[in-house]
């Protein structure tokens, strides 16, 4: 128990609290805008998100139509990045395919940081024998390579989006969970929270309305970086035939339906997929890095 | 033009009916000479007697002359790895059949032509009806142990596959043609076959076709791996699970030894890294190799690429459930697939036209004045609105992650768009479609609209039965006509050309009015060699007889 806690006016930590980060939320702002590295990172994320929203109505080719008498053609006037096996225009189904990649890798986002904060909240706040389970539990599932659970799952459960996204994110929730633990043993026993349980609050309640606002920072980072691994994890999962099915033009997917290609000389198939998952990944991991800088400072 | 008439007595002498019938089709120009050596070779004409009468008629000879190869020499082949034991009772893929072959012999072998051929039988002859088939046993022949082959190893081997209890790969051939206790010996060198039913093809199921029945020692314990103990070319000197095997030559081989000192076999994953070494000198042949990511290989002049006509196809099934329980919806579906253009482009041309039955053109009982379907998406439409369903329909595709299984799936996904039916794609790995394989638990077996794939066999029999029998059991479809179970049982039965060819029409008329399954294409099996490798005989099934394959 601290000493000196206002105790009869409870209205004061809470007050000062959001004060204090909208301030630093104007500093985190004008960081981020002055940092070429950030800016860099958000253009490259903005395109691919303008190109997964828009890109189908101004691609040059439908990405779906075949053209079987003209398969596996180099880059040229007509096709700027050549075509397919089933002779589908490249550039078209490269800028389409920014659009399941960039719906699913931030659900999965989502799902596997709300299920890490509640996780971390949950072991960091109660601590004693609740932590010591779900700690463990969370290490057995930490030792297990990422991209083998998630195989495993989805071939019990067979690949389809949804369960894509449940899955991944549900591989990433014991990360962030470790995140989240984390920053709450640092705030668990600080002053505001004990006002709060002397005002009787509950659990829940100190949770998520007295830590959480306090630990969103690292939780916040922690999604981003969780995002570009979403992106990377997916993409393979689509590589090795469980995320996205075909004829979606995702990148995983065509990398995989087209890699066999490669040894015929036929670069084109494969190349601008793999190029773009890497620009989107650099992208996010920029925004990540930038993102974690300025709220460090 | 030699004395016909005198020719014609000569080779009618001391023939059966059903070869004098044959010989008379190939005369009246019923039977072309691919077709009669076919033919011919299935009921039991010797090899020598069709060349003289094709020699007789002014027609090209038989067989191929290849350039001689040189002596000696390692044979390095690149292939995929068997999925479990080489185990001749089990062997059930293209990976385990080949090591098989190269340690055993087969009575018969189906050559690349579909012409039977002598191997460890030297001559077969059924009795009147094709119910009972007599093989004469070739002398003189020994396994590597020393000991000499005689009919009771035969009735052994033969009756070993034929066992329910062993629950051989064989098995799925042999029901309801050939039934345990049917194999008997006559003498030492004659076994006779007592059919379940009369079945004109019989000679193909103890060939080469039927890759487990090759010929193993009557005291056989099922530990074929410790020594490949068989009759084969080739004796082998260490076998590596999932790595690969090496052989010596055969110094009593029965054809006398084999060209090359020895054969290498190694085990590949995945096609890539197998054309990668054969382009890197690191092996002389590859097993298979398909179109899709052996581009590379087709216009180098450093490989051969050996191309067999084959049956091997893919069946896409519509089950006679929901709106593909109305035939013009099936009808349909099958009039917006373009096929030449998926032979074109998906093939390099390798591959024959399906036109929706198993009679692939590469069979001698197919009827080829069948018109071909083509895309005719005006007419698709007409049947759909007939049908009541203008308005097009949601149903799910199921398939594999299998060579282009991938891309038929994305263009049947567009093909169908055209007549307003929207197709989503769910692709498997080869376990889960195929799951446990009975319904129930197998999306193979299960799935409203699915696409599998089906190996080369000699004879339509199986693609015939198995999947469109009412009492098939891969019957996908769902297909149950009463008409056509007739028809199949009498054209399995049917023992001369023109009979099979005119049953053989009438089931094609029938699958292309019911169209239970779409038959897209027939691909080719390609095989892929250095350019110095010469001798090479393949069959669409993966086997690779190299007794005579060597070195320039």
């Amino acid at each position: 128990m601290s000493e000196g806690m206002p105790l009869a006016d409870p209205a004061v930590p809470m007050a000062a609290a959001p004060a204090g980060r909208e301030e630093k939320g104007r500093g985190v702002a004008g960081l981020l805008l002055r940092s070429p590295a950030f800016l860099l990172g958000a253009a490259i994320l903005l395109f691919w998100t303008a190109c997964a929203l828009f890109a189908p109505s101004f691609v040059p080719y439908d990405p779906f139509a075949d053209d079987l008498l003209n398969t596996l053609q180099p880059p040229s006037a007509e096709h700027w990045f050549g075509t397919d096996q089933l002779g589908r225009d490249v550039f078209s189904r490269v800028l389409v395919g920014a659009r399941d990649i960039l719906t699913i890798a931030p659900l999965a986002t989502i799902v596997g940081t709300v299920a890490g904060t509640a996780i971390g909240l949950i072991t960091g706040y109660f601590g004693g024998w609740v932590d010591a389970v779900i700690g463990r539990l969370l290490e057995v599932m930490l030792s297990l390579p990422l991209i083998i659970v998630a195989l495993l799952v989805l071939v019990a459960l067979g690949p389809s989006t949804p369960t894509v996204v449940v899955v991944v994110g549900l591989v990433f929730a014991p990360l962030v969970a470790r995140t989240v633990r984390a920053a709450v043993l640092t705030e668990r026993h600080l002053d505001y929270v004990a006002a709060a349980a002397v005002r009787g609050e509950g659990a829940p309640y100190i949770m998520i309305a007295e830590i959480l606002p306090n630990i969103l920072p690292p939780i916040i980072v922690e999604g981003t970086v969780r995002l570009g691994y979403a992106i990377f994890t997916i993409a393979s999962l689509s590589f090795l035939g469980f995320g996205v099915q075909p004829p979606s033009p995702d990148w995983g997917l065509s990398i995989a339906e087209n890699y066999g290609v490669l040894v015929g000389g036929f670069w084109w198939t494969v190349v601008f997929d793999t190029a773009a998952t890497a620009s989107l990944i650099v992208g996010v991991n920029l925004v990540a890095e930038s993102l974690q800088r300025a709220l460090a400072e | 033009m030699p004395d016909r008439s005198k020719c014609l007595s000569q080779w009618r002498e001391g023939r059966t009916e059903l070869e004098n019938e044959v010989i008379d089709q190939l005369l009246t120009g019923r039977l072309d000479r691919r077709s009669f050596l076919r033919h011919g070779s299935r009921v039991g004409l010797s090899l020598a007697l069709m060349g003289g009468v094709l020699q007789g008629l002014g027609l090209a000879p038989i067989g191929r002359a290849f350039a001689q190869a040189k002596q000696g020499g390692t044979i390095r082949l690149a292939q995929i790895t068997p999925s479990g034991a080489i185990e001749p009772v089990s062997v059930a893929d293209q990976g385990g059949l080949l090591p098989l072959q190269q340690a055993g012999d087969f009575l018969v072998m189906d050559g690349p032509d579909l012409v039977l051929r002598p191997m460890l039988a030297t001559s077969w002859k059924p009795n009147e009806d094709g119910s009972v088939w007599t093989f004469t046993l070739r002398d003189g022949v020994k396994f590597h142990d020393g000991r000499v082959m005689t009919a009771d190893d035969v009735v052994a081997s033969i009756d070993r596959l034929a066992d329910p209890a062993n629950g051989s790969n064989a098995l799925s051939a042999f029901k309801g043609v050939l039934s345990k206790g049917g194999t008997t010996k006559v003498d030492d060198k004659t076994v006779r076959f007592s059919l379940d039913a009369p079945n004109g093809n019989f000679p193909y199921y103890v060939s080469s076709d039927n890759y487990n029945a090759i010929i193993l020692p009557a005291d056989y314990k099922g530990d074929f791996e410790k020594t490949f103990n068989g009759t084969g070319p080739f004796r082998m000197v260490s076998y590596t699970p999932k790595v690969g095997a090496s052989f010596v030559r055969n110094p009593d081989y029965w054809a006398g030894p084999a060209l090359a000192e020895k054969l290498e076999l190694s085990f590949y994953a995945d096609q890539q890294p197998q054309v990668l070494a054969l382009l890197g000198g690191q092996v002389d042949m590859i097993q298979q190799v398909v179109v899709q990511g052996s581009q590379s290989l087709f216009d180098n002049p450093a490989v051969k690429i050996l191309r067999l006509k084959s049956n091997a196809h893919r069946q896409i099934h519509m089950k006679n459930t929901g709106p593909f329980a109305d035939k013009r919806v099936r009808q349909a579906m099958a009039l917006t697939l373009d096929r030449p253009a998926i032979v074109k482009g998906l093939f390099r041309g390798m591959a024959d036209l399906g036109n929706d039955s198993p009679f692939a053109p590469v069979f001698p009982s197919t009827d080829t004045t069948i018109p071909q379907r083509g895309k005719d998406i005006a007419k698709a439409k007409e049947l759909m609105a007939a049908a009541g369903m203008s308005g097009g329909f949601d149903v799910t595709l199921t398939t594999m992650q299998l060579q282009e299984l991938p891309a038929i799936a994305s263009l049947i996904r567009n093909a169908a768009a055209e007549i307003g039916v929207k197709v989503t794609l769910k692709l498997e790995d080869v376990g889960a479609y195929y799951g446990d394989a009975v319904p129930g638990k197998s999306d193979w077996l299960d799935s409203q609209f699915g696409i599998t794939d089906y190996g080369h066999r000699g004879t339509p029999n199986v693609f015939l039965a198995a999947p469109l029998l009412s009492t098939g059991t891969w019957n996908s479809a769902e297909f149950k006509n009463p008409g056509y179970d007739k028809l199949v049982a009498s054209y399995i039965a049917a023992l001369d050309p023109a009979a099979q060819k005119a049953q053989a029409g009438a089931i094609q008329k029938l699958l292309l009015d019911e169209t239970p399954i779409i038959f897209p294409y027939f691909y080719d099996y390609l095989t892929a060699t250095s350019a110095t490798l010469q001798g090479v005989e393949g069959t669409a099934m993966g086997q690779m007889f190299l007794h005579k394959a060597g070195f320039a």
